[in-house]
C-alpha cells in the first residue's frame, strides 16, 4: 500500500529526515516511535501533504500512485487521513459542518452519491455510539473549547466516518488519560481490516498495549535505526532510546521543527 | 455644490413635487442641502469615505414607472419597492402600508423627520424621497415577519427612500430589509429611517444590502428607545461600488437595550464605511456590538463605532467586538472603536482585531478531503457566525444562506504583504 524510499526532507535548510525506507502492506499496523526530534511528526506531515516542507530526495508511493504529487485534498480523498497531534480549532464551523463536507469530497471521489443531511446523520450516529461520544459533540464548533482528550477523541470520529485506507496518528495517545486512551483505541481497532493499514506514531510504548502492532520501527537522527515486532516496543520501554542512539549529541541539539 | 448641479436637484424636486407632500418642507430641506453640500473628508466623520463621485455624478429621479422584476421566495410577507416607489399589487402586510400614501397622517406628520439629523444626506432625502416604509405596529401587537425589497432598475437614478417605523408599547415585529439591483447598474440609494421604539417594544431588524458592484448606497437610521424596549438590527453588507451606513441609537431610558451586529464583505473594488452611535442616555441600559468585516481584492472597509455613556447613565453596560480579516495587500481595514464615558459606575469594553486566514487551518481542512477554495469559504463563513446570532433566534439562516455563499470571495492565495 504505500512504499517510502530514501526520503530526504528538508526544512528550510535543515535537514530532517535523513533517508527513510518503509513498507506498509494492507492489513498492517505499523508503530513508529522514537525520541523527540526524531522526525516522527515531520514523516506524518510529509504524508499528509503539509506545506513547508521540502522532499529533497526519495519517493513515496501510494496504491501505485506519486503521493507526493498529490494536493492535500487529493490524498484525502484517495484514502489518507494523518490524525494531528495538535488538532485546530476551527470556530464558527460546526463539527457536523466539517464532517459532511469532508466525508461528501471523499464520496465524490469515489464515485458514491453525497449525502443530504438525515443519511448523514445516520451514519455519524453511528460512529459516535463507537467512540462513546454525545451527539452534542457534533453541534460543537470544530474542537473550539474542547479538552484534549475531546480533540483527539473527535479525530478518531473524523478518521471512523472517512474510513481511510491509510491511517496515520501522530501522537494520539499524547495526554489522554487511561479510559481516554482505551475508547481511542477501541475506535482505531474497529477500524483494522484487511484492506485498511494504520501507521502509529507515538512516543510511548502505552498505546500499543491496545493497538497491537505487526512491526515496530524506532526513528532516530532522521532514519528508522531499528525495526522488530511488537516486542522491540516493550524492549525500549524498558531501556529507553539512549542505546540505539549512534550520536546522542547531535541529536540531543536537535529539536523537533515545524514550518 | 456647483450651479450646474444644484439646478438638476431643483429640477429633480420640481419633477415629483406634482405628486408629493409637503412641498414646502421639501423645498427648505434641499435649499440647506444645497447650501453646505455633501460632507468632504475634512469631516472627521467622512475621513475614509469621499463622495466625490456621488458629487459629479448626473443623477435624475426615477422616470420609469416601477416595474415587475423577477424575485426570490421569501418566508414572510412581502412589500416591494421599485426604484423608490411601491411597485403595483405588491401584498402588504398587516401594519405595513406605504409611507407616501399616509404621508398627510397626523401621526405620520407629529413624528416624521423629528429624528434624524440635520446631516446633508438627510436633507437631500428628506427633499426628494418618493415612497418607503410606514411600519405601524400598535400597543401590544406582533407583526408577522416583514420583507421590504428595495429593487433598482434604472441607470442613474438616485431613489430616495424614506422610512418610518413606529413600535408602541409591548409591540414586536421582524423586519427585513433587501436592497439589490440588475448587476452592474449604477445608481445611487439613499435611505432614511426612523425607528421609534415604545416601552417594552423590540423590533429585530435585519438589512441585506446587495447593491450592484457599480451601485452608490448610503443610509442612515436613527432609533429612539424607550423603557425595556429592545432593538436587535444586523447589517449585512455584501454589495455596492460605494457603502457607507450611519446608524444612531439613543437609550433614552432604562432598561432600554440595543444589540447592533454586522457583517461586511468589501472585494473587489467595494468601499464600505460602517458608522454606529449610541447614546446611554439614561442608567441600566444595555448595548452590544458584534461586527465581522472581511476585506479582500483592492476592497475598503471602515468600522468606525463611538458609544457615549451620558453623565448620570449609571449601570450602562456595553460591549463593542469588532473583528476584521484582511485577506489581500491591496484592501485596507480602519477600526474606530470609541468609548466615551462620562459616567463612574459602568461596564464597558471593547475589542477589536485585524487578522488573516489561518493557513493551518486551511490545511487541517485539506487533510479532510476539503479543497483549498471550499476549505477558505468554510473558514470565511464560521469567521462571520458569531455576528450571525440573529439568524438562529429568527429562522432567518435558511433564506440569508445561500445570499451569504454567494458573497464569499473565492481566494486565491494572495500573498499578504
Amino acid at each position: 500500500m504505500l512504499k517510502i524510499r530514501n526520503l530526504h526532507v528538508s526544512i528550510g535548510d535543515s535537514p530532517i529526515l535523513a533517508g527513510i525506507d518503509l513498507d506498509v502492506k494492507a492489513g498492517e499496523v505499523h508503530a513508529i516511535m522514537g525520541p523527540n526530534g526524531s522526525g516522527k511528526s515531520t514523516l506524518a506531515q510529509v504524508l499528509a501533504g503539509r506545506e513547508g516542507y521540502t522532499v529533497t530526495a526519495g519517493s513515496v508511493r501510494y496504491l501505485e500512485q506519486d503521493l507526493l504529487a498529490l494536493e492535500p485534498e487529493q490524498r484525502a480523498r484517495a484514502g489518507v487521513f494523518l490524525a494531528f497531534q495538535y488538532p485546530l480549532e476551527i470556530p464558527g464551523v460546526a463539527n457536523v459542518q466539517l464532517l459532511r463536507t469532508a466525508l461528501n469530497s471523499v464520496r465524490r471521489q469515489r464515485g458514491e452519491s453525497e449525502l443530504d443531511a438525515m443519511d448523514f446523520l445516520d451514519v455519524v450516529k453511528g460512529k459516535l455510539a463507537l467512540l462513546g461520544m454525545d451527539e452534542s459533540f457534533l453541534y460543537r464548533a470544530v474542537n473550539e473549547g474542547f479538552s484534549g482528550g475531546e480533540k483527539k477523541r473527535n479525530e478518531i470520529l473524523q478518521m471512523a466516518v472517512l474510513e481511510p485506507h491509510l491511517a496515520i496518528l501522530d501522537e494520539t495517545d499524547s495526554g489522554l488519560d487511561i479510559d481516554a486512551l482505551k475508547t481511542v483505541a477501541n475506535g482505531v481497532n474497529a477500524l483494522k481490516s484487511p484492506e485498511r493499514a494504520i501507521i502509529l506514531v507515538t512516543h510511548y510504548q502505552r498505546l500499543l498495549n491496545y493497538i497491537v502492532p505487526d512491526q515496530v520501527h524506532v526513528l532516530a537522527g532522521g532514519r528508522i535505526v531499528r525495526s522488530g515486532d511488537a516486542s522491540l516496543a516493550l524492549e525500549l520501554e524498558d531501556k529507553g532510546y539512549a542505546w540505539l542512539l549512534p550520536e546522542a549529541g547531535t541529536l540531543e541539539a536537535q529539536e523537533e521543527r515545524r514550518p | 455644490m456647483n450651479t450646474q448641479t444644484a439646478s438638476r436637484y431643483r429640477q429633480a424636486l420640481d419633477t415629483i413635487s406634482a405628486s408629493v407632500d409637503q412641498v414646502g418642507v421639501r423645498h427648505q430641506a434641499l435649499e440647506r442641502f444645497l447650501a453646505n453640500g455633501l460632507p468632504s473628508p475634512r469631516e472627521e466623520d467622512w475621513k475614509y469615505t469621499a463622495l466625490d463621485a456621488l458629487e459629479r455624478a448626473e443623477w435624475h429621479v426615477p422616470e420609469h414607472a416601477p416595474e415587475a422584476m423577477a424575485t426570490e421566495a421569501y418566508p414572510g410577507a412581502v412589500m416591494t419597492f421599485g426604484n423608490g416607489r411601491l411597485t403595483q399589487g405588491s401584498p402588504q402586510a398587516a401594519h405595513a402600508h406605504s409611507l407616501a400614501a399616509h404621508a398627510d397622517d397626523a401621526r405620520v406628520r407629529q413624528t416624521l423627520g423629528t429624528l434624524a439629523s440635520n446631516a446633508a444626506l438627510v436633507q437631500v432625502n428628506s427633499a426628494l424621497w418618493q415612497d418607503g416604509l410606514l411600519l405601524h405596529v400598535p400597543s401590544g401587537q406582533h407583526a408577522s415577519p416583514l420583507f421590504v425589497v428595495h429593487h433598482a432598475s434604472e441607470a442613474n437614478a438616485m431613489l430616495h427612500v424614506r422610512n418610518l417605523i413606529v413600535l408602541e408599547a409591548g409591540a414586536e415585529a421582524l423586519l427585513v430589509e433587501h436592497y439589490h439591483s440588475m448587476p452592474g447598474l449604477p445608481y445611487w440609494h439613499n435611505f432614511v429611517t426612523e425607528i421609534v421604539l415604545g416601552e417594552g417594544a423590540r423590533l429585530t431588524h435585519l438589512r441585506l444590502t446587495e447593491e450592484s458592484a457599480a451601485a452608490t448606497h448610503t443610509g442612515l437610521a436613527v432609533v429612539q428607545q424607550a423603557r425595556d424596549s429592545h432593538y436587535h438590527a444586523l447589517s449585512v453588507t455584501v454589495g455596492g461600488r460605494l457603502v457607507r451606513h450611519d446608524t444612531w441609537v439613543n437609550l433614552n431610558e432604562s432598561g432600554a437595550e440595543c444589540q447592533l451586529d454586522g457583517l461586511f464583505i468589501a472585494d473587489a473594488q467595494r468601499h464600505i464605511d460602517q458608522h454606529l452611535h449610541v447614546e446611554h442616555a439614561a442608567p441600566h441600559t444595555t448595548s452590544r456590538q458584534t461586527w465581522r468585516g472581511i476585506v479582500a481584492g483592492r476592497g475598503r472597509g471602515i468600522f468606525d463605532a463611538r458609544v457615549v455613556v451620558q453623565p448620570g447613565a449609571q449601570k450602562a453596560d456595553a460591549q463593542q467586538s469588532s473583528r476584521n480579516l484582511l485577506l489581500s495587500p491591496h484592501a485596507e481595514i480602519d477600526v474606530k472603536p470609541q468609548l466615551e464615558i462620562y459616567a463612574d459606575d459602568v461596564k464597558c469594553g471593547h475589542g477589536a482585531t485585524v487578522g488573516q486566514l489561518d493557513e493551518a487551518q486551511v490545511f487541517y481542512l485539506r487533510s479532510r478531503g476539503i479543497d483549498a477554495d471550499a476549505a477558505r469559504a468554510l473558514l470565511l463563513r464560521g469567521f462571520a457566525e458569531e455576528a450571525l446570532g440573529m439568524l438562529k433566534d429568527t429562522g432567518l439562516a435558511g433564506w440569508l444562506e445561500p445570499h451569504l455563499a454567494a458573497a464569499l470571495p473565492v481566494l486565491n492565495r494572495e500573498p499578504t504583504a
